[in-house]
């Protein structure tokens, strides 16, 4: 395994450290820094533990779609977000793993129904036009008013919440009062695990957000105002 | 499985350590004025006070040492785990409430995860290794998410920073409005030790002059962000105080401390401040105590009783099982401090039952474990502040805490529907997860920029509601189950009250006016009570007062039924007020040592 020749100077110039990692370093064996180093190096192969490389090669396209490259950062793809999706696979229980792998299968059944071509083969528009309507119904109640709905507890329910099993967690909040279909709620759940890959990742901690935070500092400055300035951030007058 | 460093730490150097000491440290191979049972801000502060006072202290701790240094990981980013913090099922030692609540998986209802206790606690792999894991710490009755931490240093390891100040309106309740029972104290009597805290242990706030939060011996306070700043001139035109969060933290450093240093704004206190700005009990108290040459820590020891000299009709000492070993040990002092956390110091009395005490020790009046109470949480609201839509992220979260509404209700206005109040604690701006993205909805460039766009704006508060002191909450001995050791587990008779769930619809209301009044976009609000519990605030349960017969302690905490037995924790406590506790038990716990020392300086022990 090539990345275990990999030298903490070396590791560190790769991931860009700062005094975080160094703090970080004396506690990470040789092994879990070789693991760390192959899950942030952007080149080396994946080593897969549940998804078979077509797979691999279907979700790369989906979580590229769905958080992509553009002017500002690179996607879901180059953050490796996939590899993460294997590692949750992985250690997920059988019951929402097989029901996650099942709805992989069944976006393919879908694009090549469509469009005669499995997903990794659909050109922007088709994928645009696929995944538009598989997540239509989530972005027409995007915005809801939960106050309305809102159920006040205060007794142990006599029967405990159903809970739909996600990948990523249970999904039965996605709408108590509609039945998801399963394409729906696979994206939704595919959906969720990839924005927890991505915005947890390197690339999409700094490169994407700008996170400037978890550094060390003489003193926390905040609004410029509390300085009794303008404040250039956010525009408001001293 | 990927090796993840942040998951298997290696602990072999401190359970040795604790292996060692708890092997070396049995009845006869010391002498001891006095046993402190616990090790969080209660046995912490009564070991601090008694060992810098030249008494000889024997803490007992349940759970092992802390090797604070390689423990606290409070830098650590994200990518440096391989799972992201995320847990593999069978990792999580509990997910706090959802072994109580929900089917596996525990832990993983995003329900949950927003209210980021699964993900701050047991769920992380930050803490894991201090909670408790509820398979073998069962409770049995009504539903209670109660969170322990057997470790060095117990709760405080990771505990939220509020440091604020109980008032009149806390301790002078009833007088205020005719409910229950004022505390036998008031502000003027522990006013001095909140000061005293202040300056051992560093306090940062402004001075705001509110009654329903009295101000204290601050150190430099933490600034609003843009956000925030926005938030607080909309509430300022409301009458409301929006104010710098009160933090347990040395923003300016100590001068009585070798082992803390001053805040260096990384934020993320509550994986444990690795340079100690943040208050946490082994460090701050625990550490400085021992250096003393008069504290000796027994970790791995499991108090099951206290035991009662019938001759005398005091406290003799108390009984250990080794947690380990299961080694059954009597250890012998003249006083003992309980410091266990409420519950637990309230379940230690219940399974003290010698002869003529068959309902537990102290419980003559037979309120012992009546009056729980703690803070109700779960009404919240967030929203888009528009002055920060679409600008560029700033360094907002490099603090202890976030900013703090005041409590506005009942303060000198009377409200129709509920007595006493509720306060909110929340901020906002540039956090590292960008959490609202699970809100936005779309793919693509479009989804990615819209995370962008709103990132920096985001501003979110959530409530902390006064439940209501009533006798029928309470906790009882189960007569069947018993935990891992074979002490008997407690049993939960808790329910929020008609008042408790008026206020919380307020409080939601109330969230939702305020964001409304600032413009916020696309605002949420969720309404739903959280769990009991769920504040890791409770009290109350060993209540203090003049009259044996209505309350179980002295006002200097100390049992009525048994001259030698006091309590440290907030189990005396009367009623909580919206404030997090943990500054009044440290306040409180010096009086009370102060208290000891002076009956044991005048030969009454």
């Amino acid at each position: 395994m090539t990345t275990r020749a990999v030298s903490r100077r070396a590791a560190l110039r790769r991931i860009g450290a700062g005094a975080g990692a160094l703090t970080l370093l004396p506690f990470l064996s040789d092994e879990g820094l070789a693991a760390f180093v192959q899950i942030q190096g952007t080149r080396a192969a994946p080593s897969l533990k549940v998804l078979s490389a077509s797979q691999y090669a279907t979700l790369e396209a989906l979580v590229e779609a769905i958080i992509p490259a553009d002017e500002r950062s690179p996607g879901a793809k180059e953050a490796r977000v996939a590899d993460y999706f294997d590692l949750l696979l992985s250690e997920a229980p059988p019951a929402p793993r097989r029901q996650w792998l099942d709805g992989l299968a069944a976006l393919d059944a879908e694009s090549t129904t469509r469009f005669g071509s499995p997903f990794v083969r659909l050109d922007a528009g088709q994928v645009e036009s696929l995944l538009g309507d598989i997540s239509r119904y989530e972005v027409a109640k995007a915005r809801p008013d939960e106050a309305s709905r809102a159920v006040t507890r205060n007794e142990q329910p006599t029967e405990k919440p159903v809970l739909v099993e996600g990948l990523f967690g249970d999904l039965s909040r996605l709408d108590p009062a509609r039945k998801t279909p399963p394409l729906e709620a696979f994206f939704a759940d595919t959906k969720r695990a990839t924005i927890h890959g991505y915005y947890t990742s390197e690339i999409g901690i700094h490169r994407e957000l700008h996170y400037k935070g978890n550094q060390i500092l003489a003193e926390f400055v905040g609004c410029q105002t509390q300085d009794g300035k303008d404040c250039p951030h956010c525009g408001q007058k001293a | 499985m990927a090796a993840d460093p942040t998951l298997d730490l290696d602990l072999a150097a401190v359970t040795d350590e604790s292996r060692r000491l708890s092997a070396s440290i049995k009845p006869g191979t010391g002498k001891w004025d006095v046993i402190v049972v616990g090790s969080g801000a209660a046995g912490g502060m009564a070991a601090f006070q008694l060992a810098t006072a030249g008494i000889k202290v024997l803490m007992l701790e349940a759970g092992r040492m802390l090797d604070h240094r390689r423990e606290y990981r409070t830098m650590e980013w994200p990518y440096q785990s391989p799972r992201r913090f995320r847990m593999p099922l069978d990792h999580r030692p509990i997910a706090v409430a959802e072994y109580s609540f929900l089917d596996r998986p525990y832990g993983n209802n995003p329900a949950y995860d927003r209210f980021k206790k699964v993900t701050s606690y047991a769920g992380n792999t930050f803490t894991r290794n201090w909670v408790v894991n509820e398979k073998e710490h069962p409770t049995t009755g009504t539903p209670y998410s109660w969170v322990r931490a057997r470790v060095l240093g117990g709760k405080t390891n990771f505990w939220g920073r509020g440091a604020l100040r109980y008032g009149p309106l806390q301790f002078k309740a009833a007088s205020h409005d005719g409910y229950d029972v004022d505390w036998p104290i008031s502000y003027e009597d522990v006013s001095p030790y909140y000061d005293k805290v202040d300056v051992l242990l560093g306090c940062s706030g402004t001075k705001e002059g509110l009654v329903q939060v009295p101000d204290g011996i601050f150190q430099r306070p933490i600034k609003l962000n843009c956000v925030e700043v926005a938030f607080q001139r909309t509430l300022a035109k409301m009458g409301r105080h929006y104010i710098p969060g009160r933090a347990g933290v040395t923003t300016d450093g100590l001068l009585n401390s070798k082992y803390r240093t001053r805040c260096m704004g990384r934020g993320r206190c509550g994986r444990g401040c690795d340079i100690s700005a943040a208050f946490h009990s082994p460090t701050a108290l625990v550490y400085p105590a021992r250096d003393t040459g008069n504290l000796t820590i027994r970790p791995y020891s499991v108090v099951s009783e206290v035991l009662l000299d019938g001759a005398t009709g005091r406290a003799a000492g108390v009984r250990v099982i080794d947690a380990n070993t299961r080694e059954v040990m009597d250890f012998k002092a003249r006083v003992v401090v309980l410091g266990a956390g409420t519950l637990d110091s309230t379940r230690i009395l219940f399974n003290s039952k010698s002869a003529g005490n068959a309902n537990g020790l102290g419980n003559s009046s037979g309120l012992l474990g009546c009056h729980l109470s703690e803070h109700l949480m779960g009404p919240r609201g967030s929203g888009f502040i528009p002055a920060r839509i679409g600008t560029e992220p700033t360094l907002d979260d490099g603090r202890p805490v976030s900013p703090y509404v005041a409590r506005f209700r009942n303060v000198t206005d009377r409200h129709p529907d509920f007595i006493r109040g509720y306060h909110f604690q929340g901020g906002g701006g540039a956090y590292e997860y960008p959490s609202m993205a699970h809100d936005l909805p779309g793919f693509g460039k479009a989804f990615k920029s819209s995370v962008r766009k709103y990132y920096p704006a985001l501003l979110s508060i959530g409530g902390f509601g006064e439940v209501l002191p009533r006798k029928e909450n309470r906790v009882m001995l189960d007569p069947e189950t018993k935990d891992a050791w074979g002490i008997p587990v407690l049993r939960f008779d808790y329910r929020f009250g008609d008042n408790d769930l008026k206020m919380a619809k307020d409080m939601a209301d109330s969230a939702e006016e305020m964001l409304k009044a600032a413009g916020a976009e696309n605002i949420k609000i969720d309404r739903e009570p959280l769990p009991p519990g769920w504040s890791i605030h409770e009290i109350g349960t060993a209540r203090m007062g003049d009259d044996p017969k209505s309350s179980v302690t002295d006002k200097f905490c100390r049992l009525h039924d048994v001259p030698n037995v006091y309590l440290a924790d907030a189990a005396p406590f009367v009623s909580g007020g919206t404030q997090n506790t943990t500054w009044s038990i440290l306040a409180l716990c010096w009086r009370t040592m102060d208290y000891l020392k002076e009956r044991m300086r005048a030969g009454d022990v």
